[in-house]
């Protein structure tokens, strides 16, 4: 199979976070490897514009717990990418999003947990949600690109119009209203976080309404909890066609969870492998590429080439078998499995269940010292 | 269908965030943006790297003279990419 090219290389340059959002997709198990260095990230960089990417997304984990991250920006931007910072905030004072700005960040999107202080701190797990009001703040009086992203789930899903107002005072030009997506983390607390029928009808109403009445001033998007669609979304349009993930510790994989949710699969390492060469020729990569893989009902289907058979993770997670059709899909010979959790969630009525806070990793960082946890 | 409401007098210029460069692997032009990517065709291109302070009827004049045709029948390309960038908010009018 011929290779596309690829668009853009999410790099998740440290798993560690001064949050522990229940949600996080991160995975809830990693291994004691280091972490890429400067140099090592630096040539991923090269190589992936080389590759044709033209996007950066520095993610994590809280990507400015690492202190080169102005020198990977300048990097990226020798290498004409892109740049977008995917942060929480915390870290983010004036000296570090100057130093940003001079390496050249294009742009920043910046999660919330909620528009309410106790509840969005309760999320988190941590005193977050005012630094984060200071951090948009700031990146607005440097005037670089604001993206708000709220994750939305369960506990937080019927304050939508409060954290509509919020994005509107802090002058954001894009706000994401994502339900959560059930990986890492998440998935483990699905049973909390999953909102109900009710909930989720309430929602799109609102959010709908919130984009006709902002349409020219805030772009607004709404993601649904895929468990309430009747079919897939096209996860990372189709695997290995435009996006790459590089993961804290140097593995390249076609998407942030495919580590920890397909078991099964060997992912290549850079420390020992060209990205030309993952990206081309990797058994990792070319797996899922395509069709041929399909198994019935995707292969003989008309949406087959608009949703790729869904999340490959997710088919992984719902059935242990990464190369079945997304159990999301109302033709999938899976999809009791979703209508049964959806079932029982709904079941539950007002009592929200507890959920298990995110943890940090132990990975093991050289010359370098985690700047976040002090805040 | 022709964007409606774009004067030959406004300017139009690439919004706060976005950037126009040239696709190594293509050679052509692409903005790049929070988020996004638009691969412009070779018209567009051309558009686009105009945005630079003249006017929408400035750049029909000089596309015109470039390609060597009457600005009467680019115009209503123009102001339909113009249109679609501005929907895009790509671009911003002043």
């Amino acid at each position: 199979m011929i290779a596309p090219r690829p668009y853009a290389l999410l790099a998740e340059i440290t798993y560690r976070c001064p949050l522990h959002c229940p949600y996080c997709s991160n995975p809830t198990q990693t291994g004691n490897d280091q972490e890429l260095t400067t140099d090592e990230w630096t040539r991923v960089i090269r190589e992936a514009a080389a590759l044709g990417v033209l996007q950066i997304g520095f993610s994590g984990g809280e990507p400015l717990a690492r202190r080169d991250l102005p020198d990977l920006v300048r990097a990226a931007r020798q290498a004409n990418l892109y740049t977008n910072l995917i942060t929480s905030g915390i870290g983010l004072d004036d000296d570090r999003l100057g130093a940003l700005r001079d390496a050249g960040l294009d742009s920043v999107q910046l999660s919330f947990q909620s528009d309410n202080t106790d509840l969005a701190d309760e999320i988190a797990g941590s005193r977050a949600h005012r630094h984060k009001l200071d951090a948009a703040a700031k990146i607005r009086a440097v005037r670089i690109p604001l993206s708000l992203n709220f994750v939305i789930h369960r506990r937080n899903i019927d304050r939508l119009p409060q954290m509509i107002a919020l994005a509107e005072s802090l002058q954001a030009e894009r706000v994401e209203l994502a339900n959560v997506q059930f990986y890492g983390w998440a998935f483990l607390n699905r049973a909390a976080l999953l909102p109900t029928r009710e909930q989720v009808v309430r929602a799109r109403e609102i959010a709908t309404a919130a984009k006709t009445r902002l349409a020219g001033k805030i772009d607004i998007f709404y993601v649904l909890p895929d468990y309430y669609e009747k079919r897939p979304k096209p996860c990372l349009a189709g695997w290995g066609q435009r996006y790459l993930t590089v993961n804290p510790i140097g593995e390249v994989l076609p998407c942030p969870t495919a580590s920890s949710a397909i078991p099964d699969l060997r992912f290549e390492n850079i420390r020992s492998r060209a990205l030309d060469w993952i990206w081309r020729e990797s058994e990792s990569f070319n797996r899922f590429r395509g069709t041929e893989w399909m198994p019935e009902p995707c292969r003989s289907c008309p949406q087959r080439e608009i949703d790729f058979g869904g999340c490959r993770c997710q088919a992984a997670l719902l059935t242990g078998n990464a190369a079945t059709t997304d159990p999301v899909c109302e033709l999938s010979p899976n999809r009791a499995r979703v209508d049964a959790v959806l079932r029982e969630l709904n079941s539950l009525g007002d009592n929200a269940l507890d959920w298990t806070y995110r943890v940090n990793p132990k990975v093991v960082t050289v010359s370098e010292t985690a700047v976040s946890a002090r805040r | 269908m022709q964007a409606p409401g774009i004067a030959g007098s406004a300017q139009p210029k690439l919004a706060g965030g976005v950037r126009l460069q040239t696709d190594s692997k293509t050679g052509n032009g692409v903005l790049l943006f929070p988020e996004g990517v638009l691969e412009l065709n070779e018209t567009a291109q051309d558009i686009v790297s105009r945005c630079d302070g003249r006017t929408v009827g400035e750049i029909i004049q000089t596309l015109a003279e470039e390609y060597d045709v009457d600005p009467e029948m680019l115009r209503a390309d123009v102001q339909e990419t113009l249109g679609d960038l501005q929907h895009r908010k790509l671009i911003e009018l002043v």
